[in-house]
C-alpha cells in the first residue's frame, strides 16, 4: 500500500472506475480510457471539499460552474453526479440507452452539467464566458474547466487562453489531463505540445502542475483556489495514465474507446476490487 | 450626440441603424454585452468609449469570441458578436452549431458584408454560402434586412429572442421601404410590390434589384409582384405557400450562392406542398468570384443587376427558357 492508495478519497475513486467500467461494459462503448485517466480529478474536485455544489439545486446562482471540456470522459463525470444525488443511481445502468437521459456526451438536460460537450475545444472559452459573467454580476463563484491534452491540439483551445489571460480570469481554474495520449498516437508522436506547462505559463496563466492520481497533490495545487491572489487564470496540468487502474489498460492508445470484453470486465474489476481490499486491510 | 436619434431614419447608413440602436439598448440593459473579432465601425466608436465594461474586442478569434459569448449567456448576458460574414459564420461554424443552436443560447451574430459587397476583396470576404450553412442549424433565425428602418427593428428583436439569430448586416444607404420603425419582423416577409403575372421572392439587398426589374418589367406590361422575405429562418411557410400557390410564376433573387440559399429553402417548400407552379432561381453561380471590382460590376458580371434581373425574367416568361 502507498501513499497514493491510503488516502481517503482513493476508495471513492476506484469505485467510480468500477461503476465506469460497468457502464461501458453494459453499454459495449465508451471511453474507459480517458475516464480513467481524469477519475482521481474528478474525485479530488467532487469530494475534496473543491467545488461548491448542491445536488438538490442543479441551478443554485452561487454553484461553481464546472465544464468538461473533455466530454467523451463523460462516463466517470456520470458515475460521480449520479453518486453525489444530481440523478438516481439507476440511470447509470440505462446508460446510452433510449430512454436514458446519459448520452455519450454530456448535455444540459443532464442534472449536474453546465455545458453541452464532445466537441473538443469548446469547453475553456465557455468557461471563460461563464467566468467573466460573474465578475461582471459581482458573483462569488469559480468556474472549473477539464481539458485533455489531445484536446490542446485544437487551436481554439489557446484563442480562450489568451482571453482568460488578458481579462484577469483569475477565477478560471482549467485542468489538463495529462496523460500524453490522443486517440491514434502518442502525443509526442503526432504534435509537439511539450513543454505543455511552459507554454500555458507563456499564454499568461499561474501554472502548477500535479501527478494527476495523487489525492494530496492534487488538493494540494487546488486547496487555495478561492484565496488565490494572482490576477492569473490558474492552470493545473495533471500528469496522468490513460487507462489508470487497470493493468492491461494503462497507458495502451487502444483503451481510448475500446470496449473490455466479458473476461476482461472481470479481470479490471477484480483490479479495482484488489486495490480496494488491500486500502481495507 | 451623432446618433440616429437627431437624424432621419432615411439619412442613416444602415449599419450604423444597427449598432445606434444595439448602443441604445446597451445604455439601459447592463447585461447587453458586444463583442468584436477586431472590427470596427464609426458607429461603434460610442459604444466603445461610453460603455467599455460592455464592449469585448477578442481579437481576430472567431471560434473564441463564439464560445465565450456562450458562457457569458449561461451567465445571464444577452450577447451580440460581431464580424465579417464568413469569418462569423463558416470559420466558428462548429462553435455556433454546438454552443448556440445545441444549447439555444441568446446569442446574435452580426454578420457584416452580404452577398459580394466586399466586392474586389474576393472570394475571401464575399458572403455566398452563409445562408445555405445557417439555415441548417435547429433553432436559429436568420434575419436580412433590406433598408435602415428593418435594420434597426432587427436589434430589438433579436433583444427580445431567446435563441441564437444571425443577423445579415449591409453598409451604406439604401432606400427606404419601411416606415415603421417598430416593425414587428414577425410575420418575416412583406409585400413591398403589388403584381399579378409573376411573384419575385427576394431578401436583403436584392429586394431593391428586384423592385427596380419590376418597374422595367412594368413596361414591358408585365405585372409583377416583390415579396420581401426579410426573415429566411425560419420561413413562414403557411403564408409562402399560400402565395406560390396562388402564383402564375415564382421567380427568386437573392445574393447568394444557387446552392442552399432563399431559392432552395423556397423550392424545398414549394416541393413538399406539391405545388407546380413554374419557378425561376437567380443567384450567384456555384463557383468563387475572383473578379476584382465592385459589388454592382460583379452583378452585372452574374446577371443580377436589375437589366439582367429584367431580361432574365421577361425571355422565361416570353419565351418560356432563358438564354445562359
Amino acid at each position: 500500500m502507498t501513499e497514493k492508495t491510503n488516502h481517503p478519497l482513493f476508495r471513492k475513486a476506484q469505485n467510480i472506475r468500477i461503476k465506469t467500467l460497468e457502464m461501458i461494459a453494459r453499454a459495449r462503448k465508451g471511453h474507459i480510457g480517458g475516464s480513467f485517466s481524469c477519475t482521481d480529478i474528478l474525485v479530488a474536485l467532487y469530494y475534496g471539499g473543491i467545488l461548491k455544489f448542491d445536488p438538490q439545486k442543479p441551478a443554485w446562482p452561487d454553484r461553481d460552474r464546472f465544464i468538461l471540456s473533455k466530454g467523451h470522459s463523460c462516463e466517470a463525470l456520470y458515475a460521480i453526479l449520479a453518486d453525489c444525488g444530481f440523478f438516481p443511481e439507476e440511470e447509470l445502468s440505462r446508460y446510452q440507452q433510449p430512454d436514458c437521459i446519459l448520452g455519450g456526451h454530456p448535455d444540459r438536460s443532464i442534472p449536474g452539467i453546465e455545458a453541452d460537450t464532445g466537441s473538443l475545444g469548446h469547453g475553456l472559452g465557455i468557461g471563460a464566458g461563464l467566468a467573466l459573467s460573474a465578475r461582471m454580476d459581482g458573483a462569488g463563484f469559480l468556474t472549473f474547466v477539464l481539458l485533455g491534452d489531445g484536446e490542446c491540439c485544437e487551436g481554439a483551445v489557446w484563442e480562450s487562453a489568451m482571453f482568460a489571460a488578458q481579462h484577469h480570469l483569475s477565477h478560471l481554474i482549467a485542468v489538463v489531463d495529462h496523460n500524453k495520449m490522443c486517440v491514434t498516437d502518442r502525443l509526442e508522436d503526432c504534435a509537439a505540445m511539450e513543454p505543455l506547462a511552459e507554454k500555458w505559463s507563456a499564454f499568461g496563466w499561474e501554472v502548477r502542475e500535479a501527478d494527476g492520481h495523487d489525492f494530496c497533490q492534487l488538493l494540494s495545487v487546488l486547496g487555495d483556489v478561492r484565496q488565490r491572489s494572482s490576477r492569473k487564470p490558474l492552470m493545473i496540468v495533471a500528469h496522468t495514465v490513460k487507462g489508470k487502474g487497470v493493468s492491461f489498460m494503462e497507458s495502451r492508445l487502444e483503451w481510448h474507446h475500446g470496449v473490455p470484453k466479458e473476461a476482461q470486465v472481470e479481470q479490471a474489476r477484480t483490479e479495482l476490487e484488489e486495490l480496494l481490499n488491500c486500502e481495507r486491510n | 450626440m451623432n446618433g440616429t436619434e437627431c437624424m432621419k431614419i432615411s439619412d442613416v447608413d444602415t449599419r450604423d441603424a444597427f449598432f445606434d440602436e444595439l448602443f441604445r439598448m446597451a445604455r439601459v440593459d447592463r447585461n447587453v454585452i458586444f463583442m468584436t473579432a477586431d472590427m470596427g465601425a464609426f458607429s461603434l466608436e460610442r459604444f466603445k468609449q461610453n460603455l467599455p465594461e460592455q464592449y469585448i474586442n477578442v481579437g481576430v478569434a472567431e471560434q473564441n469570441m463564439v464560445s465565450v459569448a456562450a458562457g457569458l449567456a449561461l451567465g445571464g448576458k444577452n450577447v451580440f458578436i460581431y464580424s465579417i460574414v464568413p469569418f462569423v459564420t463558416l470559420r466558428c461554424y462548429e462553435q455556433i452549431k454546438v454552443d448556440l443552436s445545441g444549447m439555444n443560447l441568446p446569442v446574435t451574430i452580426i454578420g457584416i458584408g452580404a452577398g459580394v459587397m466586399y466586392g474586389g476583396d474576393g472570394p475571401t470576404h464575399h458572403a455566398l454560402h452563409d445562408i445555405a450553412v445557417m439555415r441548417t442549424l435547429p433553432g436559429m433565425t436568420i434575419i436580412n434586412p433590406t433598408d435602415s428602418v428593418l435594420t434597426e427593428a432587427s436589434v430589438r428583436w433579436a433583444y427580445n429572442h431567446p435563441g441564437p439569430v444571425y443577423i445579415r448586416l449591409e453598409k451604406g444607404k439604401l432606400p427606404l421601404l419601411y416606415d415603421d420603425r417598430n416593425h414587428d419582423l414577425q410575420k418575416g416577409w412583406s409585400e413591398v410590390r403589388e403584381g399579378q403575372d409573376v411573384v419575385i421572392f427576394s431578401t436583403g439587398f436584392m429586394v431593391h434589384t428586384a423592385l427596380k426589374a419590376a418597374e422595367s418589367l412594368a413596361r414591358e406590361g408585365l405585372s409583377v409582384r416583390v415579396i420581401d422575405v426579410f426573415k429566411v429562418k425560419p420561413l413562414n411557410e403557411p403564408d409562402l405557400i399560400d402565395m406560390m400557390l396562388r402564383a402564375e410564376r415564382i421567380v427568386t433573387l437573392e445574393e447568394n450562392s444557387l446552392i442552399g440559399g432563399l431559392g432552395t429553402a423556397l423550392a424545398e417548400i414549394r416541393a413538399d406542398a406539391g405545388c407546380g407552379v413554374p419557378m425561376k432561381r437567380l443567384a450567384c453561380p456555384d463557383s468563387h468570384c475572383t473578379i476584382p471590382s465592385s459589388r454592382d460590376s460583379i452583378h452585372r458580371h452574374y446577371r443580377l443587376d436589375a437589366d439582367h434581373v429584367a431580361e432574365r425574367v421577361l425571355n422565361w416568361v416570353r419565351n418560356n427558357r432563358e438564354t445562359a
